[in-house]
């Protein structure tokens, strides 16, 4: 029996060496995987009740604090949004059943201080139980945002600002907008109510559209298809002229394309652009083809998730599968057929034209400073993309500024600036018509490189003429600028 | 050399009160940045508790094991600190700490009492019949309407008055002595092969009925009372300590083979069976409903890293049944790798002494018993241990010593009892050993 015994103990041993091992991945090899696991949000109720940063604008207004609760609550401290539905796209909020978004979600680590700069600063940490916690300072500025805000008023639409030279953000507006308040709230239930009834709105309120959601871009689209044409060499400054016509009939097929309202245009880069001539850059499209095309699109960032440091942004699509077919193709050049971009993607165009062709990485965050305002990290600004040559992306930039200076743009206008841009109509194939009004567009003190760059987008329009984008969403883009350019002339 | 082992049980006990004091003192600083004010009385309970039934093992069994009973005493204390920790959080906060302080007080009188009555090990084997009718009666029993009781899907529980009991767990220490008892007697007869078939010697087939009925009564466990765990711990225990009694590995592979085909017939058969092996190999696509638990308890181990998160300072109560079955990784999540595998240490420790005791044994009938109460010992902590890491599909047994729960606290107070008895005896046959 004793030989069995001894077995039986060494059996024994071998089973708990197994859960030794089996402990061993479960709290070391796969614990940071199941810590991030989607399904994980413990991290969150830990962090809900303990000490956490404050967000501020660029312009020091205060946009997410916590603040003590009164005696005998349920937890210590709330979460509140001074500023309300502001900022609740990109701030977002920081809840317990309803998770995190926004810059709660992405600097989190930051803002509960479980970040190694935040944590160990000095030696003396290591013994002096301290609330080390980080405070996120965002490039966004409240009194832009406020702004885009009052031009766009009870409009749905986005609006977005953005530094070319940085990629900073400089606002991110889109309406309908929540109160993030009453999701971060301790009482559960109404935080719960308040989300479900969010949810089934059907205008989405809690979707951040300025870079979640993906629109028609329509003519303002037509700024990479002159791209396209610049880098293949095909179109110069003055060459071709393309020929006035009031209709184009792709190959393939003899259902022609027609201008807006029927008018009749044609000539060289900058007159077709001047006037967003339909026929003419359709047929660019075409001559180009289908790879520099997709090529073009894919430099300036479409198909690709953007690399901005906010949750889950939508990528912009440009089709890839055209399949020699040349009407499909002739339409995207137009930006219709199945193109789709988000308005920061259609930021990023204006912006990578206004600077020498490089797509600067879109950020919201300045910088990270500690309990005591030391600065513990300010990123550098990346360059995500190159769009185009800097000498191509000159002659587009001149070009835009003609659509403002003689086109369909002339509302984008700034006294004593210089100002290029391009409207687009997306319509939307309803009856009544209707359509999607976009600007994009940039702006900066003359000699110098734009500091800012905007697209604009008002949805569901009535009526599907051209000027729609120059009349409603012009203005807004104007305002907005000038608001920047105010605030950074001010700021030296 | 005798006075020796027992000035160590002491000094041992005395450290294990003191860890035990040290994790509840962490607790209360965890919970509210202070020493809890009742440390030192607590420290007093503790020690006085342990103390007595030190004294006791010195009166009544002075030549026994010296280490199991600070072993014991470790475990229980630190389940007991954890158990009041989780109990804080709960609605009607201190009544499973208080009752489990109960509980521990009325386990270490069943010790005391075990010693008091049985004086020789030897008298256990004359009534091994007897022990055979009450353990598959005390099986039986939460079938009997009126005092069964189904609580959360098992049919394990019986109810007097207020107290709730798993007569299960008594069972399985009386099953233990049986089969002890049952098998010296035959062990000459199953130790003989007869026929074979292919490669596999068998005995007399009638021989072969215990096995048989062991088999059928652990699937019986299974079906009627829907209690997995208990029914694995009965089949183990069975064929090991038919192994080990007759030296033949074909028993080994026969149980073997039996399992198998057990398992194959319930995982066919039963839904709970499949539901169980299911969430094992991915407990993804129900982490919200049936695989909560366990994915829970994943997270709690991966948030408790290698140093744990403090105690009191973690979420373990997010975990259901954290205080009774999935203690463990309340464990894992406050004390981290490092508190988890002291625990795992403890009992292989507790594992090694019961197979000491059982190869010093002075009879056939000591030493298998000594065997088969360490492999329920040691089978067990393997058993939930394995099914909170993911290790084995999850079975709801609870962890001996640590978790909440009277029945198997008490019994396993009488388990170390008889340990401790039949080390004793076998010291004093041999003369002073170590």
């Amino acid at each position: 029996m004793n030989r069995q015994i001894g077995r039986l103990g060494l059996g024994l041993m071998a089973c708990f060496l197994v859960l030794f091992v089996q402990l061993n991945r479960v709290t070391v090899l796969d614990a940071q995987r199941l810590k991030d696991h989607p399904q994980n949000n413990r991290s969150i109720l830990r962090d809900f009740d303990a000490p956490r940063g404050t967000v501020v604008t660029a312009d020091e207004v205060v946009v997410a604090i916590s603040e003590p609760t009164p005696e005998g609550s349920r937890f210590e401290r709330t979460r509140r949004y001074p500023e309300g539905d502001l900022f609740a796209h990109t701030v977002g909020w920081f809840s317990l059943n309803n998770g995190a978004s926004g810059v709660e979600d992405t600097y989190n680590a930051e803002l509960a201080g479980r970040t190694l700069d935040l944590s160990f600063r000095s030696l003396d940490d290591l013994f002096v139980d301290r609330e080390r916690v980080g405070d996120v300072r965002l490039t966004l500025r409240a009194d832009v945002q406020r702004i885009a805000r009052d031009q766009l008023r009870d409009r749905q639409g986005s609006v977005v600002a953005i530094d070319p030279r940085t990629g900073e953000l400089l606002a991110l507006w889109s309406w309908p907008s929540f109160d993030p308040n009453v999701l971060a709230g301790h009482d559960f239930r109404a935080a719960n109510d308040a989300y479900q009834l969010l949810q089934s709105d059907g205008r989405k309120p809690l979707l951040a559209k300025t870079y979640r959601e993906r629109f028609f871009p329509g003519s303002t689209f037509k700024v990479v298809t002159a791209a396209a044409g610049l880098e293949a060499g095909a179109v110069t400054e003055q060459s071709p002229s393309y020929p006035a016509a009031r209709e184009y009939v792709p190959p393939q097929t003899t259902r022609p394309l027609r201008n807006f309202g029927g008018s009749t245009c044609g000539g060289s880069l900058f007159e077709i652009l001047q006037v967003s001539c339909n026929t003419a850059f359709a047929q660019m499209a075409v001559d180009l083809g289908e790879a520099p095309m997709v090529e073009r699109a894919e430099a300036f960032g479409f198909n690709d998730v953007p690399p901005v440091d906010l949750p889950d942004p939508a990528r912009s699509v440009f089709p890839t599968d055209f399949d020699q077919n040349l009407p499909a193709l002739a339409q995207s050049g137009i930006g219709q057929n199945d193109v789709s971009a988000t308005p920061l993607q259609m930021a990023l165009v204006a912006a990578a034209v206004a600077n020498e062709g490089r797509v600067m990485a879109p950020t919201v965050l300045a910088e990270i400073r500690d309990d005591e305002g030391e600065v513990v990290d300010d990123p550098d600004p990346q360059e995500w993309r190159r769009a185009m040559s800097g000498p191509n992306a000159d002659v587009l930039r001149r070009a835009m500024i003609g659509v403002v200076e003689r086109g369909t743009a002339r509302n984008l206008a700034i006294p004593g600036m210089e100002v290029g841009g391009k409207t687009g109509t997306a319509q939307l194939g309803t009856d009544p018509p209707r359509s999607h009004a976009w600007i994009i567009g940039f702006a900066g003190p003359p000699g110098q490189p734009a500091s800012v760059a905007v697209a604009v987008l008002v949805e569901g329009q009535q009526g599907a003429s051209e000027q729609t984008g120059g009349q409603v969403a012009a203005p807004i883009a104007r305002a907005v600028m000038e608001a920047v350019l105010t605030a950074q002339g001010a700021g030296g | 050399m005798i006075v020796l082992r027992r000035r160590t049980e002491l000094g041992l006990i005395v450290v294990g009160a003191l860890i035990t004091a040290g994790a509840y003192a962490l607790a209360g600083l965890g919970r509210d940045a202070e020493i809890p004010a009742n440390i030192v009385p607590f420290l007093g309970v503790v020690l006085g508790m342990l103390v007595a039934a030190h004294v006791a093992v010195r009166r009544l069994a002075p030549d026994a094991d010296g280490i199991l009973l600070p072993l014991a005493g470790l475990l229980n204390g630190i389940g007991y600190v954890f158990i009041v920790r989780l109990d804080e959080s709960q609605a009607d906060t201190g009544r499973l700490a208080g009752l489990q302080a109960v509980w521990t007080a009325v386990g270490i009188g069943a010790f005391i009492a075990t010693l008091l009555v049985i004086r020789r090990s030897r008298d256990l084997e004359r009534y091994r019949y007897t022990f055979a009718a009450l353990g598959l009666g005390l099986l039986a029993l939460p079938l009997l309407p009126v005092i069964g009781r189904t609580i959360n899907g098992s049919r394990i529980w019986i109810s007097l008055g207020p107290l709730n009991f798993q007569p299960g767990e008594a069972a399985k220490i009386v099953l233990a002595i049986f089969f002890a008892g049952y098998l010296v007697e035959r062990r000459e007869l199953l130790a003989l092969s007869t026929f074979r078939i292919g490669p596999l010697h068998l005995p007399d087939p009638k021989h072969l009925g215990p096995i048989l009925l062991a088999w059928a009564v652990s699937l019986g466990v299974m079906t009627l009372q829907r209690d997995l765990g208990s029914s694995l711990l009965f089949f183990v225990l069975f064929v090991v300590m038919l192994w080990i009694a007759t030296g033949r590995t074909t028993y080994l592979t026969i149980g073997g083979t039996l399992f198998l085909a057990g398992a194959a017939f319930a995982y066919t058969q039963f839904s709970h069976v499949r539901d169980r092996v299911e969430i094992w190999l991915d407990p993804w696509p129900v982490a919200q409903d049936a695989g909560y638990q366990i994915v829970e308890a994943s997270f709690a181990l991966a948030d408790g890293g290698i140093a744990g998160t403090g105690i009191a300072l973690g979420t373990p109560t997010r975990i259901p049944e954290v205080e009774t079955d999935f203690i463990f990784a309340a464990i894992g999540e406050e004390l981290g790798l490092l508190g988890a595998t002291a625990v795992l240490c403890a009992f292989l420790l507790m594992v090694g002494a019961g197979l000491r005791i059982a190869l010093r044994a002075e009879s056939a009938f000591d030493t298998l018993l000594a065997a088969g109460l360490t492999t329920l010992l040691g089978v067990q902590a393997f058993i939930i241990i394995g099914g909170i890491t993911r290790t084995l599909p999850l079975t709801g047994v609870t962890l001996p010593f640590v978790s909440y729960g009277g029945s198997s606290l008490v019994l396993n107070y009488v388990l170390l009892a008889l340990l401790l008895r039949i080390s004793d005896n076998s010291a004093r046959t041999h003369g002073a050993t170590t």
